[in-house]
């Protein structure tokens, strides 16, 4: 038998065919992605002990307790303790490896020119301190600091004097607070969201509203008119023209909320005349309670006092040192800038990224971030008593980043001193309260804790609990009727509730692979609106305010009230925007 | 001999606002790395996803509701499961978990189409995170490579976890507070449970509960709940997205 050139080809191509049907190709296939699986440039996770810490969370003023799991000194999962907690807490741990994480800056240069423009101040200038978050034992540092230096001036947002107890309210009306998104600490809402409840008054339909018994869709900037409307000091018939509710909507709500029947009424920031109202409905003492800080030693009294950002007069500030290292609450620049000295004002940001502030300084500062930064965080809006916890740093902060607290400090020639521990001892030599640890679930009355212990346990993310005022103390703020707001010309840009900013890269998530949140970018209007401002969803446009103007994309979407913008950076928020296809 | 678990969830969408803390613990408990620059919401990785829906009408009369969407470990006819030619998808009768094998997944996608709830995932992007960033990854899971498929797991980990702590406390049955996905934990409203569907003492089957295109017959192991007869409605839609493209509040 010849073999022929056709047999070989015939060969050759029936093994190839049947070479399929053996399992080698398939093998060939596995391997290869098995191979794949252990490419070199896949990052491998670190190994070592796994083990527990407790802190926490001082990214918003809720102040979650935090459970993080270790490896080694390395968080790779931070969880509530009491509860779950927000993305901006469960991802806090990637912070510290955020690309626009700041990690050196003129520290020594900043120093030596903050000193020469104290030095330098003309009469009638101020060297001022303007904490985002004030009430931390930090803040109490700073106060001490300007109060030595003989022109300094401690500013911060005005707190509300009073905090609501959740668990007394039957019924909860919220004037656009973001009540469940972090108005108060998310593990005492929830937990007592099921025994109230909500009626919420909103312009746009928040995440708050969509969860409500029931949503009072009402005009931007109305809120305060409602309250008015509701306290009586304005009729029916002039709330209902200034909200847009009918009469009838105002009557029924009036009747929900009555005297005694445990109402609480909230607002963003608890103002005077929310304050008043539910004074007026019978909550002081019930469901709203003053405020009540942890104790300082007695010698730190002697600090200067908080002063309003309006209050300070214009062109009166040489040097601004402005604390925005833990996440607080947004002042627009325009207002902090029209207080500055005229002829090269000396502005000095602490901050942990470049997004904020640190635009209009000279010098911006690094500082650590949660969970690097040793602070403290005051009692939350929603805590009826006095609590003292501290942020126990997780993670060392890297070389060349500064305390704002020690900075300012230094600056007035404070001795270095751990304020922390020194306010420790003084709520320990009170011996009032209870001290909670987290690790063990228990609560010991700190007269039964030695000094050492109490210390110990709070750096351990244990958290001193203290005592409601009693009643007798109370007195309640006075309500003002204010004139309401002049209509806007143009779209009102509201703002998605304040946020830690920038969140960690995972956000990526919830507002580019998904459509969950509104991106930083974004901005969402009605599609009537949009219509009218020549743009359609996904289209680039410039959204113009008093306060600058954005580049942004527009979504469109119709829960959104005609007329209104919402934008997730508060510095866009605004009575009056305009958006401009580009 | 273990007793047989079929683990489930119950989601409570009249308590859930829409925040993502359940999506970004996943991220975090998953080593599910923040979105490549190209990725969108077709082609990221979210192993749970929260939609955003609508009753179809226009503000004021607009209500919206969120439904966290992720793999319904479907039972009797996995689809996933009946589809892949490499095998590297299964149920575990232990657990009743479906399971992924990235290691197997030869990127065909077959799961991807035959999957009615779009629960599964491609890898278009090499997994890659800031830098340093890389130190927070969780030791028990490992990365997966560009090029395949994956999809939630009930933090699989973490059951490996709970037996291992189980056998060495001499047990064969695990603690069920030791097993916990991670989007359980997060979540701040309580709005997912989890726990076995076998075990009466819990109400995760609730019968005023409903589950996603329950039409096709795939034996979901995801219960949800709604007051809202629209929520319920929408919930048999193919894919629940809200009547436009458009944005949530932040
Ligand atoms: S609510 Fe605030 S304190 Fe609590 S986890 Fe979120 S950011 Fe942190
Ligand atoms: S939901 Fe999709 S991925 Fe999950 S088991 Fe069902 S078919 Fe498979
Ligand atoms: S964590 Fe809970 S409330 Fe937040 S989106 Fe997920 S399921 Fe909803």
């Amino acid at each position: 038998m010849t073999t022929t050139r056709r047999d070989i080809f015939k060969f050759a191509g029936g093994s190839a065919l049947g070479a399929l049907l053996t399992p080698a190709p398939w093998r060939l296939i596995t391997d290869t992605a098995l191979w794949s699986e252990n490419w070199p440039g896949i990052p491998r996770p670190a190994r070592g002990e796994i083990r527990a810490k407790f802190t926490h969370c001082s990214l918003c003023p809720a102040g979650c307790a935090v459970r993080a799991r270790c490896v080694g000194e390395q968080p790779v999962s931070l969880a509530g303790v009491r509860g779950g907690l927000c993305p901006f807490g469960v991802t806090g741990h990637q912070l510290p490896y955020h690309p626009a994480r700041l990690r050196q800056g003129p520290v020594s240069e900043a120093m030596a020119a903050v000193a020469d423009a104290i030095a330098k101040c003309g009469p009638g200038e101020r060297v001022a301190v303007l904490d985002l978050r004030p009430g931390r034992t930090a803040s109490w540092t700073a106060r001490r600091a300007m109060a030595v230096l003989k022109n300094g001036w401690y500013i911060a947002p005005v707190q509300s004097p009073v905090a609501v107890d959740l668990t007394k309210a039957r019924t909860v009306l919220s004037l656009s607070a973001p009540l469940l998104e972090r108005w108060g600490t998310p593990a005492n809402v929830f937990a007592v969201r099921d025994g109230f409840r909500l009626i919420q008054a909103d312009p746009v339909e928040s995440r708050t509203a969509a969860l409500a018994d029931l949503w009072l869709p009402i005009r931007p900037g109305s809120e305060e008119a409602l309250a008015l409307g509701l306290a009586g000091q304005l009729t029916s018939a002039e709330t209902a023209a200034m909200t847009g509710l009918s009469e009838h909507q105002i009557e029924s709500v009036g009747q929900t909320i009555g005297f005694g029947r445990l109402s609480l009424v909230i607002d963003r920031a608890m103002s005077p005349a929310v304050v008043a109202l539910n004074v007026k409905l019978g909550g002081w003492g019930r469901t709203i309670v003053p405020r009540a800080e942890a104790p300082v030693p007695p010698e730190w009294k002697k600090a200067a006092p908080v002063t309003d950002l309006a209050a300070v007069p214009d062109r009166s500030i040489r040097v601004l040192l402005i604390d925005e290292s833990a996440p607080g609450e947004y002042l627009p620049w325009d207002a902090i800038e029209k207080k500055l000295a005229a002829g090269n004002p000396l502005v000095v940001v602490f901050a942990w990224s470049a997004n904020g502030y640190g635009r209009y300084a000279k010098y911006v500062l690094p500082t650590p971030v949660y969970p690097e930064a040793t602070d403290d965080i005051p009692p939350a809006i929603d805590s009826p008593a006095p609590c003292f916890r501290i942020a126990a740093p997780l993670l060392a902060a890297p070389a060349g980043v500064v305390t704002p607290s020690e900075f300012i400090a230094s600056l007035a020639g404070l001795p270095p001193a751990d304020a922390l521990r020194e306010r420790a001892r003084a709520i320990h030599q009170g011996g009032r309260g209870t001290l909670v640890t987290y690790a063990d679930a228990k609560s010991v009355p700190v007269k039964e804790v030695k000094p050492d212990d109490f210390w110990k346990a709070l750096n351990a993310g244990g958290c001193w609990v203290g005592q409601a005022l009693p009643p007798a103390n109370f007195r309640a703020p006075v309500g003002q009727a204010l004139p309401p707001a002049n209509p806007s010309q143009g779209l009102v840009v509201l703002a998605t509730p304040p946020a830690p900013s920038p969140a960690s890269p995972l956000f990526t998530k919830l507002y580019q692979e998904s459509d969950l949140l509104l991106a930083p970018n974004c901005i969402a209007l009605h599609p009537q609106d949009a219509a009218r401002c020549g743009v359609s969803a996904g289209n680039r446009a410039t959204l113009e305010t008093p306060n600058g103007k954005w580049s942004v994309r527009i979504l469109t979407d119709s829960s959104v009230r005609p007329g209104v913008v919402l934008a997730a950076r508060p510095e866009m928020a605004s009575a009056s925007g305009k958006v401009v296809r580009v | 001999m273990n007793a047989q678990k079929k683990y489930g969830m119950s989601i409570d969408v009249d308590r859930c606002t829409g925040c993502g803390s359940c999506m970004v613990a996943c991220a975090v408990e998953n080593n599910i790395p923040p979105a490549h620059a190209g990725a969108n919401d077709r082609n990221g990785l979210t192993w749970i996803r929260v939609y955003k829906v609508d009753n179809g009408e226009d503000y004021p009369g607009k209500r919206s509701a969120f439904i966290p969407v992720l793999c319904q470990q479907c039972g009797e006819h996995t689809p996933c499961a009946s589809v892949c030619p490499q095998q590297a998808v299964d149920v575990d009768p232990r657990t009743g978990i479906v399971g992924q094998m990235p290691e197997r997944c030869l990127g065909c996608r077959y799961c991807m189409a035959a999957c009615p709830y779009h629960a599964r995932y491609f890898n278009w992007w090499d997994p890659r995170w800031p830098a340093g960033m890389e130190k927070t990854l969780n030791p028990d899971v490992a990365p997966r490579m560009r090029g395949v498929v994956e999809k939630c797991n009930f933090c699989h980990g973490r059951w490996h976890a709970a037996k291992q702590k189980a056998a060495a406390a001499g047990k064969s049955e695990i603690e069920p507070g030791d097993y916990v996905p991670a989007c359980v934990e997060a979540c701040p409203t309580g709005a997912i449970r989890f726990g076995d569907l076998n075990d009466p003492s819990n109400d995760l089957r609730h019968p005023d509960s409903f589950r996603l295109l329950k039409k096709l017959g795939t034996d979901p192991k995801i219960y949800y709940r709604s007051k809202r007869d629209w929520v319920r409605n929408v919930a048999q839609a193919s894919r629940p997205v809200s009547s436009q493209k458009e944005a949530s509040h932040g």
